[in-house]
């Protein structure tokens, strides 16, 4: 077990300063080959270490067919993540473990048109997504991105958002919680904007939500209200986990092991679940 | 030392002038003889309570949880638990007037072999100081005396109390039910706390646990009534009263005979000051 | 019906332990501050293998630590180092006597969760390396209540050595596994009369087992427990129970089978080591995410994963209960607050109202 819990270090290649509480560590692994070693499929998650502070648990936010580093997005939330961001800086180390947990269904998505939903920093887990579908663009269908934050300076990956508006095939959405003077784009929580802007087709849909637990719970509902069946709602949990293995009983939410059975859910899948989160 | 019958009467009569939410008192286990505090809402529960030499946890403790939180609290202390309480009120912890006190004139309570416990043995303030209503005779308060164990102690060179610390320190598991256990420990966030301290990581080693349990008792110097509602939580059997009981002593000698939560409004030792006071460890 | 029991008396059961003692790296309960707890040991005046149930510690820091190193590590201008703990998780066989059999129970519980998925390699160590030998309880403990649990006291197989005192005065030792009966093997029961499927031994340890379990106060249904608690996930009796609760952890810390843990580091300056120790869900910060927002922010909440997990979810996922009944979570609870009555009356009280 002990081995298990041994991060192997990385290099921080790049740090990305995306909004003013949320960066963006772009990371390689020390060891030579490790990288062709390391496996990941979207939606799967790492344990990042800064050693001396402690663990946090990190979704990774690049895409495996982009494979010669891989990203992770943290947020200034508690003591671990303060630390990251004000001591960690480019050419740093920092030690990962992983990746661990499940990942998208990519098998059931092939084929359908694809929404994603995304508030806040729970851009990061879909962007994996986003990156993979777009990497694989013939086995998916129509593409659409909905995401909003509280202001336009909250609005993670700006640059990549412009990448992907450049492609005529996908179709992005933004929106800001209140209105800002130069913002020329939707204004309104996600929820308001789905059902009023977005307007989906609910046929041969799927959707892969991720945000703050208070976006998720309304999203959830709207999309309830539009049509969609929950076995086509996916989510990733946002639980507190320390070993990523399956032993330390951080994640449990009844019997399930949110970092084993998930972090990826349907929405059929967490309606069984007790209400615990 | 009985007065089951007068609690359940005075919650019953509380309860029916709608004076108290919640009455926090004793009931039996139902397995043995021991009891298990109990928070009663309903008075149709009252004749669940009991009071008698086995009523041992310091219920003042109770005081800090979200279940007595701003609710008005029916209460029943022990000559040292109403000492936490006098002091909680000190603190500004908790209102005067939200409570209805029941303060016993203690005769001290026993363990599971019938035996006195050492802390009543030589328990200086039997009777409540705080309280509405008292029951039993009081008997007056005793004269302060260093408890022998810390005779025994201060006897030890440093080396040999050093010696006996760290064996100490070392059979302790780090559960902190010491803390979570005792009234005085009302701080959101505890720097003993594995998870907020950044002070203590949460490792088992003796050294967290020396300097958590070093840093916990000094914390309440001055502060610490001897419920030892700690000791008797201690899965570990430690001797946690050596570290109060040596600080109350150091206390007594050099801060004009102080002892926590015996006078109404006294903040405390580090709040005194005398031009007498030592002053010959300062440089 | 195949049973190998060795018979001998007090006298020879005690050469047998120091016989053990002094061949094999041995841990027993050793007495501190008036309560035992396992320690090496190097002579049987030292310890005491019949311990009393009531005071004893759980063996669970042999298999998993109360801290364990999980690594070290050293930053410098070249970067940072990370290396394994010199630790040896023990490699050569170990020898525990006076574990009590719900103790030795746990293990097998414990054994699923730490062999699911990714498997805890230093646990399986330290499990395969190690002989339980025990005597069989004679009396249950106020706050015993293991024969309610859902596994065979009198067949237990989670000890290796089984000893019983019988009420004639002889004393029975019966390997119960492989590694037991292979451990027997040689000079350590020379002096003892060795019987093969003996009838009157095979009476003499079901007289005293029956003698032990009608010896129990607590009995319930498991399966009523399993079941009843299943559907009360949104009763309101869960804040009334666990409302005298002063969440102070003890009774994870002491459980057997409770193995939650949290990762810490110790750092200083350039070096530090990191740690994998004991936590519980009954401390408020298990929960608490970074950011603050926590699935489980009051205290009837986190009693209520407690009483779950051990009486449902771990039963749905690995089909045990992760409780063993041995009392401990009770004697140690510093208001007696008893997991037994909580379990047992918790589906009995939603039913009436």
């Amino acid at each position: 077990m002990e081995q298990l819990l041994v991060p192997m270090m990385c290099r921080i290649d790049k740090v990305i300063q995306e909004t003013p509480d949320i960066r963006t560590y772009r990371l390689k692994f020390k060891e030579e080959g490790m990288m062709d070693r390391f496996n990941w499929l979207p939606g799967q998650f790492v344990e990042f270490s800064l050693l001396g502070s402690g663990e946090c648990t990190f979704c990774i936010a690049s895409s495996s067919t982009r494979k010669e580093t891989f990203d992770c997005s943290i947020k200034r939330a508690g003591v671990v993540t303060a630390d990251i961001h004000t001591g960690l800086d480019e050419g740093d180390e920092v030690g990962i473990r992983g990746p661990y947990g499940n990942w998208f269904p990519l098998e059931d998505l092939k084929g359908k048109n694809l929404l994603f939903v995304g508030g806040g920093i729970g851009l990061a887990p879909l962007r994996s997504l986003i990156q993979y579908c777009i990497d694989n663009r013939k086995d998916y269908k129509d593409f659409t991105i909905l995401y909003g934050a509280r202001t336009s300076a909250d609005l993670c990956y700006k640059d990549e958002i412009a990448d992907w508006r450049k492609d005529p095939s996908l179709k992005v959405i933004l929106t800001i919680d209140k209105p800002e003077e130069t913002w020329k784009e939707n204004v309104g929580v996600v929820p308001k904007i789905l059902e009023e802007v977005v307007k989906p087709v609910v046929e041969n849909t799927k959707v892969i939500t991720c945000g703050p637990p208070i976006m998720i719970k309304y999203t959830l509902l709207s999309l309830d209200k539009l049509g969609f069946a929950p076995k086509d709602v996916i989510t990733t949990l946002e639980m507190k986990m320390q070993c990523g293995l399956g032993k330390c009983g951080r994640c449990n939410i009844g019997s399930t092991y949110v970092c084993k059975d998930g972090p990826v859910f349907t929405y059929e899948q967490l309606k069984k679940l007790p209400d615990e989160f | 030392m009985d007065y089951t019958n007068q609690i359940r009467e005075i919650a019953a009569r509380l309860f029916s002038e709608n004076k108290i939410d919640v009455f926090v008192g004793y009931r039996m286990t139902g397995f043995d003889e021991n009891q298990v505090p109990v928070l009663i809402r309903d008075p149709k529960e009252v004749p669940r309570l009991v009071f008698n030499d086995k009523s041992v946890f310091n219920l003042t403790n109770y005081l800090k949880h979200e279940h007595t939180r701003g609710k008005r609290v029916g209460l029943v202390v022990k000559g040292c638990d109403s000492r936490s309480l006098q002091l909680l009120l000190t603190e500004s912890q908790v209102k005067r007037d939200r409570l209805y006190v029941v303060g016993i004139a203690c005769e001290g309570v026993v363990d599971d072999a019938g035996q006195k416990y050492q802390n009543c043995q030589e328990c200086v303030f039997p009777d409540a100081v705080v309280f509405d209503e008292m029951l039993g005779t009081p008997k007056g308060n005793g004269q302060y005396q260093v408890n022998a164990d810390i005779r025994e102690l201060a006897s030890k060179d440093l080396v040999e109390r050093r010696a006996y610390f760290e064996e100490v320190f070392e059979n302790c598991i780090r559960c902190n039910a010491c803390r979570h256990s005792c009234p005085m420990c009302y701080c959101a966030k505890c720097c003993i706390d594995q998870e907020s301290s950044t002070l203590y990581n949460g490792a088992n080693t003796t050294s967290a646990a020396f300097h958590a349990l070093m840093t916990w008792s000094l914390h309440l110097a001055g502060r610490c009534v001897d419920c030892r509602n700690c000791e008797k939580a201690c899965p570990s059997h430690l001797p946690l009263h050596l570290l109060h009981k040596w600080n109350e002593q150091v206390i007594y000698e050099n801060f004009q005979e102080h002892l926590a939560g015996v006078h109404e409004g006294d903040r405390g030792a580090f709040y005194k000051y005398s031009l007498q006071d030592p002053d010959d460890f300062i440089m | 019906m195949n049973t190998e029991i060795f018979v001998t008396d007090k006298a020879g059961l005690a050469t047998f332990y120091e016989a053990i003692i002094a061949k094999h790296e041995t841990y027993a309960p050793v007495e501190k501050f008036g309560k035992y707890e396992f320690k090496k040991v190097s002579a049987l005046s030292g310890c005491d293998p019949d311990a009393p149930i009531a005071t004893t510690m759980s063996a669970k820091p042999l298999f998993f630590p109360r801290s364990a190193k999980i690594m070290k590590y050293t930053a410098d201008a070249s970067g940072t180092k990370v290396s394994e703990t010199d630790e040896d998780p023990l490699s050569a066989q170990r020898v525990i006597l006076g574990m009590k059999h719900c103790d030795a129970r746990s293990l097998q519980v414990l054994d699923k969760v730490y062999n699911w998925d990714f498997i805890d390699t230093d646990y399986q160590k330290r499990r395969r390396n190690t002989v339980i030998i025990s005597a069989r309880c004679d009396k249950a403990d106020t706050h015993c209540f293991c024969t309610s649990l859902d596994y065979n006291v009198e067949r237990l197989d989670a000890m290796d050595v089984l000893i019983v005192n019988g009420a004639d005065g002889k004393v029975y030792i019966e390997p119960r596994t492989e590694k037991g009966k292979s451990f027997l093997e040689g000079d350590l029961t020379h002096h003892m009369t060795h019987v093969r499927d003996n009838e009157e031994a095979a009476k003499a340890m079901k007289k005293q087992y029956d003698a032990f379990a009608g010896s129990f106060r607590l009995n319930m249904d498991y399966k009523t427990v399993n079941e009843g608690l299943s559907k009360i996930f949104d009763s309101p009796q869960f804040e009334n129970v666990s409302d005298n609760c002063v969440g102070c952890n003890t009774c994870a810390f002491v459980c057997p089978t409770c193995h939650c843990f949290k990762i810490s580091d110790e750092k200083v300056k350039d070096t530090g080591v990191r740690y994998k120790s004991y936590d519980s869900c009954n401390n408020g910060y298990f929960t608490l995410m970074a950011g603050g927002h926590n699935p489980r922010p009051v205290k009837y909440r986190r009693w209520r994963q407690r009483a779950l997990h051990k009486f449902v979810y771990y039963k749905e996922r690995f089909g045990e209960n992760l409780c063993v009944g041995c009392g401990k979570c009770t004697r140690a609870c510093p208001v007696n607050i008893s997991i037994f009555e909580v379990v047992s009356t918790l589906p009995h009280i939603n039913n009436i109202q």
